[in-house]
């Protein structure tokens, strides 16, 4: 029998025209949360579109025409958060708002908190700021410059960078290639009237998920759904599936020059192994095994042993089948790190995985999960995660198949991983 | 076994406490219904404090900086192996940080929280280090300050201190550099651990659903009943009030300038809750000048002078104060001006007094949100704790600190003597 996983699945309010509203209610949080998730299928056309609108609709809304005012709201609601913008899961582009507030019984002066929040952010969703019924020129021209510091400043971080330029790097020519904000070239011909009807576009048609999350009662949720069902919706569009398999590839190499003190080594793999697939709980605890934490191979290989990196772990990409491997090095150390990294790869393959590993990760992975329960963001992201990939797991199902997996189904997973690209981010003075 | 409860109503939490005989303290901060259980092992013994005088000596003792964070990576080796594979197989997540002025071991749990809490206060207590394992660690940490030098954030934060402060050594990047870390040895790494890693020197906390009478229980059964020990002298340069230099920039490979604009603040020798008062008074000051509320936020976003990187950051310690806005910004100089406009027009005309009001409504919010995290909570004690204060003296501060406190630190914390730059460029 399974215990502590107290926040169980989320309770489906409603459900009409494209748009679910969710519900997980807890008393263990001081604040209580509201998501909005509005899904698009990633694609050139309409990337950079959908990275602007959130930034653009973040600005003002009819009740609040500048940030400004939206702020100095938030602060008299004691201290609430709002934000927005866009991610990818899988082939998918997800535009999110959301809000967070102090919960109502440690609200000391009976305002109603879940109200007031809740209409300034569905004003700031449903009834942005608009000039002659389109949005603001000062806005628009402000926030695409914006967003072309925000796509060029990619490379600031290249940790970061650098695992998700090996990723785009294997997917050349599918639409995971494509950067969640978008492209810089696209930003001149947005205008204000097209970037309008975008938006209609957007809250018309795309697939709409809505998160309660908190000490929210069922009157409160009624009033969303309420709320919801006032929005004019049209034919919602079609989500198409991410993930790609690909038996075999011949190993690319490519390498990046920029002006770094350190090399990153990102090493990208297909997994082929898709997300709803009974093998996914053997794949994700061979990504543990091979690098998910300090017991991990990569870890103790890398860093621990040859002392080449600080950091060197391996993440999957749940939705697309991708791993990535990645690590920082010195730049002459390029060999010698994928030698290694090699090395756990093959000794995965070969099933060479001792108890303490396989016991370890497993344990890791239950710690791992369970704490998932504490963060509001958290138990939300899960859920639509699994929405996403199409199945239909909460924290104790999934943590039970993953306690059956064995070390024979580690290996099998192992041996569906295919390596596919090396990239590697060097100092221009290298002569690799 | 004496242990102690005081209740915050208005947050509805509770902090237990207990006095160790050797005069380590012991906090819990239950959190009921939470599965992640979090405790902590510190010492008063970061960056900073490299020069000192060892209890029974007489003579100054001057350590290789970086030293502090040296021995957090190196307390994770054991006699009989690393410790880390022992946390691994409780399925907990052990990890350590070094700041300027502490050095914190942590692990985070949902099972057997007890075995995982009797490792931290064992391991933390018996180093083992070894000539070969010091030569091994300089190659990792070598790498991790290598990581550090192609951080902008962390290199634009660091070159700020190194403007704002002339000898103190909050100027000195935490991990030390290349060449100071390969000046350590072993010897002085005891000699550091020997000298800072005395119970009474030490606190441990534990955040989470755990009953705090157990969690005292075992910190009295576990620690040597010795007696606490004489404070350690530290000793910390002579620093000037005025900034070291107003301007230092550096050239990496970003895609567009960022910046940080510091004021060094001379609010030295106060301890308790002063501190607080001090650290929130700055923090509104700041933020009414240049917060996301603030009229000079607007015209500058308005202008494309900053994005929504731009923020601000306070940091009060009994040794040193600044505090700092940032962001990234076309022409940071202009930033910098329209910031220093701003505030000589607030130190003639006052600030706006309901704005003020309602910041510290959102402060009282902000306040009760963190207690969602039980990473948070501990972050947020242990920072507090070393000031000598807790946390929930904020509470106390928000009900207290006044409009014209505010408008005085303004005065105070934000003169042009003290004011310095940091920019980095792309190349």
């Amino acid at each position: 029998m399974e215990t502590g996983f107290d926040a169980g699945r989320p309770v489906r309010v409603s459900s009409f025209n494209g748009i679910d509203v969710f519900m997980v209610n807890t008393d263990k949080f001081k604040t209580s949360s509201i998501h909005f998730f509005f899904q698009d299928n990633l694609a050139r056309e309409n990337v950079t579109k959908n990275a602007l609108l959130p930034a653009v609709m973040r600005r003002g809304s009819m009740e609040h025409p500048t940030f400004r005012d939206i702020s100095m709201e938030l602060e008299s609601l004691y201290g609430a958060t709002f934000d927005c913008g866009v991610t990818k899961k899988g082939e998918r582009h997800i535009i999110h708002f959301y809000t967070e507030f102090l919960s109502k019984q440690f609200v000391p002066d009976g305002t109603d908190i879940f109200a007031e929040a809740l209409e300034l952010l569905f004003g700031i969703i449903t009834r942005p700021a608009l000039a002659d019924g389109s949005f603001r020129e000062d806005y628009l021209a402000q926030e695409k410059e914006n967003l072309r510091i925000r796509i060029e400043g990619r490379v600031n971080d290249k940790m970061s960078y650098s695992v998700e330029r090996c990723m785009e790097e294997m997917c050349r020519n599918e639409p995971f290639e494509i950067y969640d904000y978008g492209f810089v070239e696209d930003l001149a011909p947005i205008t204000a009237d097209g970037l309008t009807a975008h938006y209609r576009t957007m809250l018309g048609t795309f697939p709409l998920q809505v998160y309660l999350v908190g000490s929210i009662s069922d009157k409160e949720a009624e009033k969303v759904t309420g709320l919801l069902s006032g929005l004019a919706r049209g034919d919602t569009v079609k989500l198409r599936e991410s993930f790609t398999g690909k038996e075999k590839a011949e190993i690319r190499h490519v390498t990046e020059t920029m002006d770094v003190t350190q090399g990153k080594l990102c090493l990208g793999c297909r997994t082929n192994t898709a997300p709803g697939s009974d093998d996914y709980p053997a794949l994700m605890v061979y990504n543990g095994i091979l690098g998910g934490g300090i017991h991990s191979k990569l870890f103790r290989n890398v860093r621990e042993k040859a002392s080449l990196a600080y950091y060197c772990y391996s993440m999957l990409e749940k939705f697309k089948g991708l791993m990535v491997i990645s690590s920082g090095i010195d730049t002459g150390n390029r060999e010698l790190a994928l030698d290694i990294i090699n090395m756990q790869l093959d000794d995965m393959s070969k099933g060479n995985i001792s108890d303490y590993e396989m016991e370890a990760t497993i344990k890791s992975m239950e710690t791992g999960i369970k704490s998932l329960t504490d963060s509001q963001v958290n138990i939300v992201d899960f859920y639509l995660s699994q929405t996403i990939a199409g199945t239909d797991d909460d924290f104790g199902t999934l943590m039970e198949k993953i306690r059956k997996v064995t070390k024979d189904d580690v290996r099998a997973a192992a041996q569906r991983i295919v390596p596919d690209t090396v990239y590697f981010l060097t100092a221009e003075s290298d002569d690799e | 076994m004496g242990s102690s409860k005081i209740i915050y109503e208005k947050a509805g939490e509770a902090l237990y406490s207990y006095e160790h005989p050797s005069g380590l303290k012991a906090f819990v901060i239950p959190r009921p219904g939470y599965l992640k259980k979090y405790a902590a092992f510190a010492t008063n013994y970061g960056s900073i404090d490299n020069e000192f005088i060892i209890p029974g000596e007489t003579d100054v003792t001057r350590v290789p900086d970086g030293i502090a964070h040296f021995l957090e990576h190196k307390l994770f080796e054991q006699k009989d192996g690393n410790v880390m594979e022992k946390f691994s197989r409780l399925g907990s997540n052990p990890n350590a940080y070094t700041s300027f002025n502490k050095t914190v071991y942590l692990f985070s749990c949902t099972d057997r929280f007890d075995e995982n809490f009797r490792l931290l206060l064992d391991y933390v207590r018996n180093p083992y280090i070894t000539p070969e394992s010091v030569e091994n660690e300089k190659g990792i940490i070598g790498q991790e300050i290598l990581m550090y030098q192609d951080n902008p954030d962390w290199k634009v934060h660091f070159n700020l201190l190194k403007a704002m402060y002339e000898k103190h050594p909050v100027r000195i990047d935490i991990a030390g550099t290349i060449d100071s870390i390969s000046r350590i040895d072993r010897e002085t790494l005891y000699k550091c651990y020997n000298t800072f890693y005395h119970p009474s020197n030490m606190i441990v906390l534990a955040v989470g659903d755990v009953d705090p009478e157990n969690v005292f229980r075992m910190v009295e059964s576990t620690i040597p009943h010795n007696k606490p020990r004489a404070p350690v002298n530290r000793i910390y340069p002579e620093e000037k009030a005025a900034v070291h230099s107003e301007f230092i920039e550096e050239r990496l490979a970003v895609s567009i300038p960022m910046f940080r604009i510091g004021h060094k603040g001379s609010f030295f020798g106060e301890k308790g809750i002063g501190l607080l008062m001090y650290e929130v008074a700055v923090k509104l000051a700041l933020e009414l000048l240049a917060g996301r509320s603030s009229e000079l936020y607007e015209q500058l976003y308005g202008e494309g002078m900053i994005n929504s990187s731009f923020g601000t950051d306070v940091s009060v310690e009994k040794q040193y104060a600044f505090s700092i806005l940032g962001g990234e910004s076309p022409d940071p100089l202009q930033v910098r001006d329209r910031f220093c406009r701003a505030l000589e027009e607030a130190k003639k005309k006052g600030l706006d007094r309901s704005a003020c009001e309602r910041l510290i409504r959102a402060y009282r919010g902000r306040f009760m949100r963190q207690f969602n995290s039980v990473e948070r909570i501990a972050h947020s004690f242990i920072s507090v704790y070393f000031k000598g204060v807790s946390m929930f003296d904020y509470l106390d501060v928000y009900d207290k600190i006044t409009f014209e406190y505010v408008n005085e630190v303004l005065h105070d914390h934000f003169k042009p003597e003290s004011l310095a730059m940091s920019v980095i460029r792309p190349v």
